[in-house]
């Protein structure tokens, strides 16, 4: 699955500040409650540092009932059979509150008159919850203002940052050799991006300068065999009319003849080929595609006469496209052409026009043809045939030009060439 | 009649010139503007074959010539080039027709007979060989004065055949003639056959002479016994 790649920069950072979050906040809890602890330790030892210093020594026996009267926190209790200092935690029922609530205790053993007893200091811990969760909050609070902070800096930052990147892209994207319309790259000041734009521009200069070339080559190649070829005709209109050739001689005749149609062919559609590429049928027109397939009926039928086949039309509606007249009327008969050539004797050739496609079914060889390559230009399926590669190339040319689609299907031992709109 | 054949390339040239010499024309040749220009000052013409990518200079500038001095001469573009612009500068400099190399020389020669019968059209326009009388505005045929039933193609197909007496018309040239726009498209001469045929059947059902010869392998002949 492909991803914008500011997405994956936000959800790495994301991750990071959620583990970060769910890692440092039971982390910083347990270190502040940890402070805390020994913070309030630290206040017990002074308390009974203070104790033992100011009070211990002017306290009678008969103080301790009034001490522990109006002392809460500090005690005075019975010997607890214990020398050393001890902190430990205890819970009280609060009568105020009606609870228990948590405490820090500090025993420690004293004598009053030479009697041993125990000091018990303690101090109420609730306040160090609410404390702590204010501490937290805070933290919590002040960690996800900065997270947040920084996803929107990065994420605003990275879109102006890769704005260039975006620009060049949608400009890539745009691109089409065979038209005008070359990228214009805006400088920026990230020598990363002008380093890209750089290559991409010299990249795309350099093909469209060698398209350009073989463009070029292909249609001076056929412009200049067209002297050649008129030369070659005209000499062989002129020789046959020698009178005393042979049977033999007259076949050889016939046959340069036909060769010499056939290179002129080819060389037109070569050269229509290059001048639909250079753009000189660009006008377009609305074009009535039933009045344009009647005319052709009448050629093509006389055509179909030699290999007796049947021509059908099932044209229910008048369809309207947007075309060049001269191209549509090229995608017609080569259409027909096509249909007609690669037919069986007796076969039949039916012509379907819809609101949304135009098809021409075919009878033929009995087998499916390769559909990828048949477009292509030279890609003839049975290298004998008489065509010369070019009508279906220059078919699929064509419905590229009106943004048309073609597309090729084999059933009922029908193969159907089909022109969807 | 007097021809001027305008053409740079010099096989072309001969080819064309041999062909239509004896067809009661006469065909000049210069092979740049400057002869060219020379020619047609000098001397009037009933046609003008114009090749428009001459060595010193462009066709287009023969024409604007002819134009300046008045001159009425038909003019038959015979080029290389074949987009719809040329065409049309072409034609609004005064062109009449416009072959687009290669060509048979048999189109070309049909071409100038008919240019040439346009030119000098007075009131009738008539092709007359022995017994046939071709009327191309009223595109009848009639057969010792007997009008037969006869298609466009047909009358098309006769006039080619006529006006390329005694000439060895290969069936794709033929083929072509007949198809006019279409004749890119053509990979099968074999419904020349059929035309042929139903001509040579009219013609015979009229009661004329079987003019039209078949040439072993290649085509057919119009020949006068």
């Amino acid at each position: 699955m492909t991803k914008k790649l500011l997405h994956k920069t936000s959800k790495v950072y994301l991750l990071f500040s959620v583990m970060l979050l769910i890692v440092t906040a039971p982390l910083f809890y347990y270190i502040t409650e940890r402070l805390y602890i020994e913070e309030t330790d630290e206040t017990l030892i002074l308390h009974k540092n203070e104790f033992v210093k100011y009070s211990l020594p002017t306290l009678k026996n008969a103080d301790i009932q009034n001490w522990n009267k109006y002392n809460r926190n500090i005690k005075i209790e019975p010997f607890k059979n214990s020398d050393k200092d001890t902190i430990f935690y205890n819970s009280y029922y609060d009568a105020l509150d009606a609870e228990i609530e948590p405490y820090r205790e500090l025993n420690a053993s004293i004598l009053i008159e030479g009697n041993p007893y125990t000091y018990s200091a303690r101090i109420n811990l609730v306040e160090k919850e609410d404390l702590m969760k204010s501490i937290a909050i805070l933290f919590l609070v002040i960690i996800s203002l900065l997270l947040v902070g920084l996803f929107v800096i990065t994420k605003r930052l990275s879109i102006n940052l890769w704005k260039p990147f975006y620009e060049t892209l949608n400009q890539i994207e745009k691109f089409e050799i065979d038209k005008s319309n070359h990228p214009k790259f805006t400088e920026t000041n990230i020598e990363e991006f002008n380093r890209l734009n750089n290559s991409i521009e010299k990249l795309i200069t350099k093909n469209t300068s060698i398209y350009h070339s073989q463009r070029e080559f292909i249609e001076n190649a056929a412009h200049e065999l067209q002297t050649p070829l008129a030369v070659f005709q005209a000499k062989i209109d002129t020789l046959i009319q020698n009178a005393d050739f042979t049977q033999e001689q007259y076949k050889m005749l016939s046959s340069l003849n036909d060769s010499v149609s056939r290179l002129n062919r080819l060389n037109k559609n070569l050269l229509l080929l290059s001048k639909m590429e250079n753009d000189i049928y660009n006008e377009k027109q609305t074009i009535n595609l039933n009045e344009a397939i009647e005319k052709h009926i009448d050629f093509f039928t006389e055509q179909a006469k030699a290999k007796t086949l049947i021509i059908k039309t099932e044209m229910k509606e008048a369809v309207a496209v947007k075309s060049n007249p001269v191209l549509a009327e090229i995608l017609i008969s080569n259409l027909f052409l096509n249909a007609i050539r690669h037919n069986v004797s007796d076969g039949q050739v039916l012509v379907t026009l819809s609101n949304h496609s135009l098809t021409f079914s075919n009878t033929g060889q009995s087998q499916t043809l390769v559909a990828d390559k048949l477009f292509n230009r030279f890609s003839k399926f049975n290298p004998s045939e008489q065509g010369n590669g070019l009508g279906l190339a220059i078919i699929k040319k064509i419905a590229d030009q009106n943004n048309w689609k073609t597309s090729y299907s084999f059933a009922n031992n029908f193969h159907s060439f089909s022109v969807a709109f | 009649m007097k021809l001027l054949l305008i053409e740079d390339e010099q096989e072309l040239a001969n080819s064309i010139q041999t062909y239509l010499t004896g067809n009661s024309f006469v065909c000049e040749w210069a092979n740049n503007a400057k002869t060219a220009i020379d020619k047609i000052s000098t001397y009037d013409y009933d046609c003008i074959l114009l090749d428009l990518m001459l060595p010193d200079g462009n066709g287009f500038e023969i024409l604007k010539e002819l134009k300046r001095q008045n001159k009425t001469e038909g003019v038959i573009i015979i080029s290389a080039k074949e987009t719809l612009e040329t065409r049309i500068e072409g034609f609004n400099l005064g062109a009449d027709d416009y072959l687009t190399k290669p060509f048979h020389l048999s189109e070309l020669l049909v071409r100038i007979q008919a240019l040439i019968r346009r030119k000098n059209f007075k009131g009738n326009n008539l092709v007359a060989f022995n017994e046939i009388e071709i009327d191309i505005l009223s595109k009848t045929v009639r057969v010792s004065t007997k009008k037969i039933d006869i298609t466009k193609k047909e009358i098309d197909l006769l006039l080619y055949l006529i006006g390329n007496e005694n000439r060895v018309l290969s069936k794709s040239a033929i083929a072509e003639h007949l198809s006019g726009d279409m004749a890119d498209m053509l990979d099968n001469h074999d419904f020349v056959y059929a035309h042929i045929k139903n001509l040579k059947n009219k013609l015979k059902v009229a009661g004329c002479s079987d003019y039209i010869k078949t040439v072993y392998g290649l085509g057919y002949k119009w020949q006068n016994d």
